[in-house]
């Protein structure tokens, strides 16, 4: 079996990699392509810089094991939420994909994010694609050099404020630029700059369409979620064939030719080096750059746009279109319910928990007054974003008193308040050895948090 | 007969095919574990080990790609070992 052979200087990663240099494209999707990476990219990175209430807008407080998402603060058992917005996602993916194919590919992942940013410093620096690859293959000289040098200074630093800004996801990001400045960044803050800085240069300078390619489980899956009226970027064989070059201005049909002027613009715009009117690829991550690129040659032979267009299978072949269809049905009914699902819960979710632990050395006293009392700690947890003050009570037999050394109970937001209490009752109201009896905690400045805990209450019997 | 090793694939397509998924597991495994553990609750009392939560975070996120990798690596050698012996049969 024949191994493959890289080029020299050209590290080799998966069969015959031949570094593709995608060629300038401009066009009405391209411009909605570049809105939509600029904005995603504009997210990332200003993401970390929001402040709500004093403190970073959204902070995975590793340490402290919360996570702030503006007002909402998560803690470890607020975890369902989490898993249930991993399995909204998968299912909106279901519903997108679809919907309208690989637009996740083309329009927002990281993977084309990134590498479309890389590309575009490339460009800025080393010029339009045929200057690149000449570039390439030019003898190394000092201009050469110098370029490359200049190149992937830039990727570094670019890669390094990626890295830097990713950590800043789960440190705050004052206190992580006060550490950089002062080069006192602890050993792991350091170690995951590095790591992902070095993963952004790897994947979007060097990896590229080959991640999708290779690497991505999305990649080989999605066309199970296709059928016949998925949106796609196909090739119109019928208009286009037979193929040919002619010269500007000829009536294709006097020479004998389809509309197709095998000018080959398709397959250089294309940033995983496939060739559209093959027909649909698993490489093809749906970018519309041979839309584009076809739609301006098109214009300059006067022949209609849409040689290459966004379609479905059906009205490809005349069927028409049909948005509506049970699968879609399906998949948006199940993403709105759970979706509803999510939102309530988390709307209605009371940011308040109270433990209750009955002290486990004795089982009950007698108090000078005769009455029988009972110890317990409680475990008040203050899960809202701001401190209260709460007011404690507890109930289940006649004449029931609580009574605690803390006046007042506040505690601060995101804390964990630990007070004992002893609740005291008349043995003569005690119906049974052992009795229910229910605390409970309500905000003082909000109806909404409060919460109950029962627990027991032993006295000596009544026989 | 068509080749059935894989040894035509180059040596970084494997190590990819093995540190890439096993990263994937490893940062699921980390999510899971960690939203029910607080590593600091996993040192024993009579330890007295000092380490920052970023560390033990960090530390145990490695050790479950480091347990990953070990899966996956086990696959592939399984799979290429497989392949070179039944080859061999088919000569």
């Amino acid at each position: 079996m024949a191994t493959t052979e890289a080029p020299p200087g050209e590290p080799v990663l998966y069969e015959a990699h031949k570094k593709i240099y995608p060629r300038e494209v401009s066009g009405y999707f391209t411009r909605l392509r570049v809105i939509s990476l600029v904005t995603l990219l504009g997210i990332y990175y200003i993401t970390p810089l929001l402040q709500w209430d004093g403190r970073q807008a959204i902070l995975f407080d590793l340490p402290a094991r919360k996570f702030y998402l503006f007002g909402l603060t998560l803690w470890p058992q607020d975890f369902i939420y989490l898993a249930a917005l991993l399995i909204l996602a998968g299912l909106a993916l279901f519903f997108f994909t679809a919907m309208l194919g690989r637009v996740w590919c083309g329009y927002a992942c990281p993977q084309t994010v990134w590498t479309e940013a890389y590309l575009w410093m490339e460009r800025k620096i080393e010029g339009t694609h045929n200057q690149r690859k000449k570039l390439d293959k030019a003898p190394t000289s000092a201009a050469k050099i110098r370029i490359k040098a200049l190149k992937h200074t830039v990727w570094i630093a670019f890669s390094l404020w990626t890295g830097f800004t990713f950590v800043a996801y789960f440190t705050p990001i004052d206190e992580l630029a006060a550490e950089l400045l002062s080069l006192s960044l602890g050993p792991w803050e350091t170690f995951w700059i590095l790591f992902y800085s070095f993963a952004t240069y790897g994947n979007a300078g060097f990896m590229r369409e080959q991640v999708c390619k290779y690497m991505c489980p999305y990649a080989r899956f999605q066309s199970a979620m296709f059928d016949s009226d998925t949106l796609i970027v196909a090739y119109h064989p019928e208009r286009g064939e037979q193929r040919g070059s002619r010269r500007r201005g000829v009536e294709p049909a006097t020479v004998g030719l389809g509309d197709c002027i095998d000018c080959n613009v398709c397959v250089q715009v294309c940033p995983t080096g496939i060739d559209i009117r093959d027909g649909l690829q698993y490489e093809c991550i749906a970018c519309s750059a041979c839309i584009d690129a076809c739609d301006e040659i098109m214009d300059k032979m006067s022949y209609p746009r849409g040689l290459i267009r966004y379609t479905t299978e059906n009205s490809a072949i005349g069927k028409g279109q049909k948005i509506l269809r049970p699968r879609i049905m399906v998949y948006a009914a199940i993403l709105l319910l759970l979706s509803g699902l999510l939102v309530t819960h988390v709307a209605q979710r009371v940011a308040l928990d109270l433990d209750v632990i009955r002290d486990r050395n004795t089982l009950y006293r007698e108090t000078p007054e005769g009455l029988i009392e009972n110890v317990y700690t409680l475990k008040i947890l203050n899960m809202d974003s701001k401190p209260h003050r709460y007011t404690l009570w507890a109930e289940g037999i006649d004449g029931l008193k609580l009574v605690s050394d803390q006046p007042e109970i506040e505690v601060e937001e995101g804390s964990v308040f630990e007070m004992v209490v002893r609740l005291q009752a008349d043995e003569y109201n005690l119906e049974a050895r052992s009795v229910e009896v229910n605390f409970h905690l309500q905000a003082q400045d909000s109806n909404h948090l409060n919460a109950s805990r029962e627990a027991r209450f032993v006295g000596p019997g009544s026989s | 007969m068509p080749s059935l090793t894989p040894d035509g694939i180059p040596r970084s397509q494997q190590a990819i095919s093995v540190l890439w998924p096993s990263f994937i597991v490893a940062i699921v495994a980390s999510g899971v574990f960690f939203s029910a553990f607080d590593p600091r609750d996993l040192i024993p009392f009579n330890l007295d080990i000092d380490i920052s939560p970023v560390a033990a975070y960090s530390i145990g996120f490695l050790l479950f790609w480091l347990l990953a990798l070990l899966s996956s690596f086990g696959t592939l050698y399984f799979t290429i070992s497989n392949c070179r012996f039944l080859n061999k049969q088919g000569d």
